[in-house]
């Protein structure tokens, strides 16, 4: 079914308002056959009718149901590119000459939703690169955390498959990565950079303690949470990330009205957010 | 570098080119004549009609899928009254500017050119909107051609500017501190010696000399600040020259949002992480506009 323009507006900024993110006028076809779908399965004719029960009382169950549909729980490694960019080219050097002067030579980065693990490993991947030149005698400590202890073993496994590796620049496939019978597995140089813990990001106790990180990163978890419950989880990353640190979210999230101390810092492609 | 070295350099830069493009005496004109209160349609038609290229270029325009018209539009005040008064400037600048800059020969491609350019322009009365800006026309225009001192360098200095832009490839560097450091002057200074060349109304000169330092700006500061913010956000949102240029900034450290900061405090609520998704969305008319202006074809983009 064909959705109009006004009515993909009208539950986009919906789904915008609720879970903070954005669906790009490009994805309209995407939105349209996800929709489509929700609507069979409740039994609604038109999209103001499917609306309407998204925002009626019983509209945050059947949002868990399309927010289902419409974001894809796979990951895979060197997934945000530009964000990565902005890390080599800016972020990081920026980080390393303010703790050069303090002569702390300690780099902590937290994956925050690690599940299978390739956002931690791809960052181990690329900080390992800088060992001999920026990193030169500093210490590296990537932590993963995740809720769901299935993918925390697999993370710790480090064997993936194709789709999840498709996206590895040719230089760290050649040095990090073994194909054997379609699988990739991969190095235990890099695998010794990560450990990976669970941890419910609701959970206060834990949170106070995962302290000092210089870069975080949180995404695509944010938004199936509450406002409430994204408040109190931000305030979290925003207490245990250092001064001169960044804390990253997913590409097309948003932020905006979840945390007003945090600022954002804009580059090619993305922004991230800095005390 | 002295301000005054800068713009002493950048004045011997254009005096030295002597094919330099003009701008139609008549574009300045409608430019001059828009910015006086009680102007009617009448006066700027019979003006404009003075200069037949512009005349069928303004219909050419007119009648391309930018505007679609429902029925051909065949006459000049027609033209000028399906735009209404408040497009005229943009359309005759637009022209003129297109007829002067239309080759594509520079160190930058044309196309990237004038999708910043246009980039900038809209997002410049997005934001003019925003903060209560009276002249949402003269901020869009202003967006259009602040980055005029661009073209001068990457079509009269193409071997020192191409240098130039090797020179900063993926490194986090603004073009405007590499020129001032390689070439001892830049675009801001250079645009506002071309806009002053071209009689251009005050408040464009000072927006291509301050969009980059909105705090400088005597009469406009609020306008250059639009601008300043327009241009670094379209600079990290995929209208950046092609990603010639590495953008990155922190918005509360920067002075155009500071001023507009002093002069709407809700600017302190806008959702800028919203903004930056849309103009994400507007890329795609950008490009149809610029593509319908020069005739672009593209292989289908996904």
């Amino acid at each position: 079914m064909a959705i109009s323009d006004k009515d993909f507006e009208t539950i986009r900024d919906y789904i915008y308002t609720i879970c903070g993110i954005h669906f790009h006028a490009s994805k309209k076809y995407f939105l349209e056959s996800r929709l489509t779908k929700r609507m069979d399965a409740t039994g609604l004719k038109s999209c103001n009718e499917y609306y309407q029960l998204l925002k009626s009382m019983r509209g945050s169950e059947e949002l868990k149901f399309l927010m289902d549909e419409i974001t894809t729980n796979e990951t895979y490694f060197f997934r945000n590119v530009p964000q990565l960019n902005a890390l080599e080219t800016k972020l990081l050097p920026e980080i390393v000459e303010i703790k050069n002067k303090m002569g702390f030579r300690k780099l902590r980065i937290w994956s925050a939703a690690s599940s299978s693990g390739e956002e931690a490993y791809t960052m181990a991947m690329i900080l390992m690169e800088k060992r001999s030149t920026l990193l030169k005698d500093w210490i590296i400590e990537i932590v993963g955390t995740d809720i769901n202890e299935t993918v925390i073993a697999q993370a710790k496994e480090g064997i993936y498959n194709a789709y999840s590796v498709r996206n590895i620049p040719e230089m760290y496939r050649r040095k990090y990565i073994r194909e054997e019978k379609g699988s990739f597995i991969l190095s235990p140089d890099v695998k010794k950079f990560v450990t990976f813990n669970k941890l419910n990001l609701y959970d206060d106790n834990k949170m106070i303690f995962m302290k000092t990180f210089d870069v975080i990163f949180c995404a695509n978890v944010l938004i199936y949470f509450d406002v409430a419950a994204k408040t109190k989880v931000v305030q979290h990353f925003y207490n245990n990330l250092q001064p001169y640190g960044y804390f990253f979210v997913g590409q097309s999230e948003s932020l905006h009205g979840v945390n007003d101390k945090f600022k954002t810092v804009h580059f090619p492609g993305g922004f991230t957010y800095k005390k | 570098m002295d301000r005054n070295d800068l713009m002493e350099k950048a004045q011997q830069m254009v005096d030295q080119v002597d094919d330099m493009p003009t701008i139609p005496a008549v574009a300045t004109q409608v430019l001059h004549l828009l910015d006086q209160p009680d102007t009617e349609i009448e006066e700027v038609a019979n003006l404009m009609l003075s200069d037949p290229v512009m005349t069928a270029r303004i219909l050419k325009l007119i009648n391309s899928p930018v505007f679609r018209p429902e029925r051909e539009i065949t006459s000049l005040k027609m033209a000028l009254v399906y735009l209404g008064m408040r497009h005229i400037r943009e359309v005759a600048l637009t022209t003129s500017l297109i007829s002067a800059f239309g080759e594509d020969t520079g160190a930058l491609k044309l196309d990237s050119f004038w999708e910043h350019s246009f980039g900038v322009g809209m997002a410049s009365k997005i934001i003019a909107k925003k903060v209560g800006y009276k002249d949402l026309e003269k901020a869009y225009i202003a967006g259009i051609i602040h980055d005029l001192g661009e073209v001068f360098l990457s079509t009269y200095m193409r071997e020192e500017f191409n240098k130039l832009l090797v020179s900063i490839r993926n490194q986090p560097a603004m073009l405007v501190d590499a020129e001032i450091q390689q070439l001892g002057t830049s675009h801001c200074e250079i645009g506002l010696c071309m806009a002053q060349k071209w009689n251009f109304p005050e408040a464009y000169c000072e927006v291509i000399a301050h969009h980059h330092a909105p705090a400088g700006a005597l009469t406009e500061p609020v306008l250059c600040a639009i601008v300043n913010l327009a241009d670094l956000f379209c600079c990290v949102r995929g209208l950046d020259y092609a990603g010639q240029e590495w953008v990155c900034f922190n918005l509360e450290e920067e002075e155009g949002w500071q001023i507009l900061k002093n002069l709407s405090p809700h600017l302190a609520e806008m959702d800028v992480e919203r903004f930056c998704y849309e103009l994400d969305d507007a890329l795609i008319d950008i490009r149809a506009l610029v593509d319908s202006i020069f005739g672009v074809k593209r292989p289908s983009e996904a």
